[in-house]
């Protein structure tokens, strides 16, 4: 087998167009129907597409036919789209599916992300506690984003996060998925969290 | 290799456009993508064809042939199964085949110059430039 090339690799004069871009991944993440797909679409150049992904999951058990908890692996549908920088950098923004009673390994989509946003309806809190979990355990900058729903937000930030119990650097923010530059503002809010991390 | 996909039936309808109803894995011979070390290649993993792959099109047939003519312009893995309707891992499968056959080139992103600050000033700066709404320069910058 031969060796992937890496992006920052030569080509070696073999392609046929110019080099690709450099791909930079951000993950959307939260409960079913909170605005994942809606945040991607009003941000992305392009009309959010859909592929089937693997992911592996943890059965809680409640509604395992086999009775036994353990990681088997389900296809579902991931929303995505990307924004390009310039031509040698583009921003790919993957809406990772998440359900309540199952602890996803996400690793198959997360992994290289530069960050991650959580989407919070705060009707429904407790869907996005696996993806905090997540993002959390494998220490990738992440941002709670609390989607306003026609403008009101049921809860007051502060109460959203001692009911998610993130930890102080973990920011929270309002924001309306449906709008532009509110999506913007809020990947930025992750963008500068991951760059104080380099900077550290 | 030696595990060649046979070449499907030239007499069969095309699948583009429509969600095959062949087994995904029929179509990459049973195998999986490649997790040696836990990694599959990243689905924002950038592919283009190579001219000989461009040149090669009429002897390809199917998702081979698809998947090296989608890839005239550079696509992401991910785009790549979502307009051809294929499962994200059957692709992984075919771009290495096609790779190791000289028709893509597979760019997998490094981690380190993804993660370099410079790269996420870049983005940062980017995005700030998009405006509020689409056709409207945002006041704020």
């Amino acid at each position: 087998m031969t060796a992937t090339e890496t992006a920052a690799g030569a080509t070696a004069g073999t392609s046929a167009t110019a080099r690709p871009p450099l791909p930079v991944k951000m993950v959307i993440a939260g409960g079913f129907g909170v605005g994942k797909t809606t945040a991607v679409g009003a941000i992305s150049e392009i009309e959010p597409l859909t592929t089937e992904a693997a992911i592996t999951e943890v059965a809680a058990g409640v509604d395992d036919l086999t009775h036994t908890p353990q990681k088997s692996t389900t296809t579902v549908a991931m929303d995505f789209g990307c924004i390009t920088i310039d031509p040698t950098l583009k921003l790919y923004l993957f809406g990772t599916p998440g359900q309540e009673r199952f602890g996803f390994m996400w690793d198959d989509l997360v992994e290289g992300a530069v960050g991650a946003l959580v989407i919070v309806d705060t009707r429904r809190l407790d869907d996005c506690f696996a993806a905090v979990d997540y993002f959390e355990h494998k220490g990738i900058p992440f941002a709670v984003a609390v989607n306003a729903f026609d403008g009101r937000v049921e809860h007051t930030l502060d109460e959203v996060r001692w009911a998610l119990d993130v930890s102080e650097g973990v920011p929270v923010v309002v924001f309306d998925a449906r709008e532009t530059g509110s999506v913007r503002d809020a990947l930025l809010v992750v963008l500068e969290l991951a760059l104080a991390r380099t900077e550290g | 290799m030696a595990d060649e996909i046979p070449p499907p039936d030239p007499s069969g309808p095309e699948p583009v456009g429509q969600a095959s109803a062949v087994r995904p894995f029929l179509l990459t011979a049973g195998r999986v993508a490649d997790t040696r070390g836990d990694r599959a290649m990243p689905v924002e993993t950038q592919v283009v064809a190579t001219a000989e792959g461009l040149d090669g099109l009429d002897r390809l047939a199917f998702e081979r042939r698809d998947i090296v003519a989608v890839c005239r312009l550079p696509q992401s893995l991910a785009e790549i199964a979502a307009r051809l309707r294929l499962h994200l891992n059957v692709v992984r499968v075919l771009a290495e085949d096609l790779r190791d056959e000289g028709r893509l080139t597979v760019h997998v992103p490094d981690s380190g110059v993804v993660h370099d600050a410079s790269v996420l000033r870049r983005v940062i700066e980017g995005l700030r430039a998009i405006p509020d709404a689409r056709g409207v320069l945002s006041d704020s910058d």
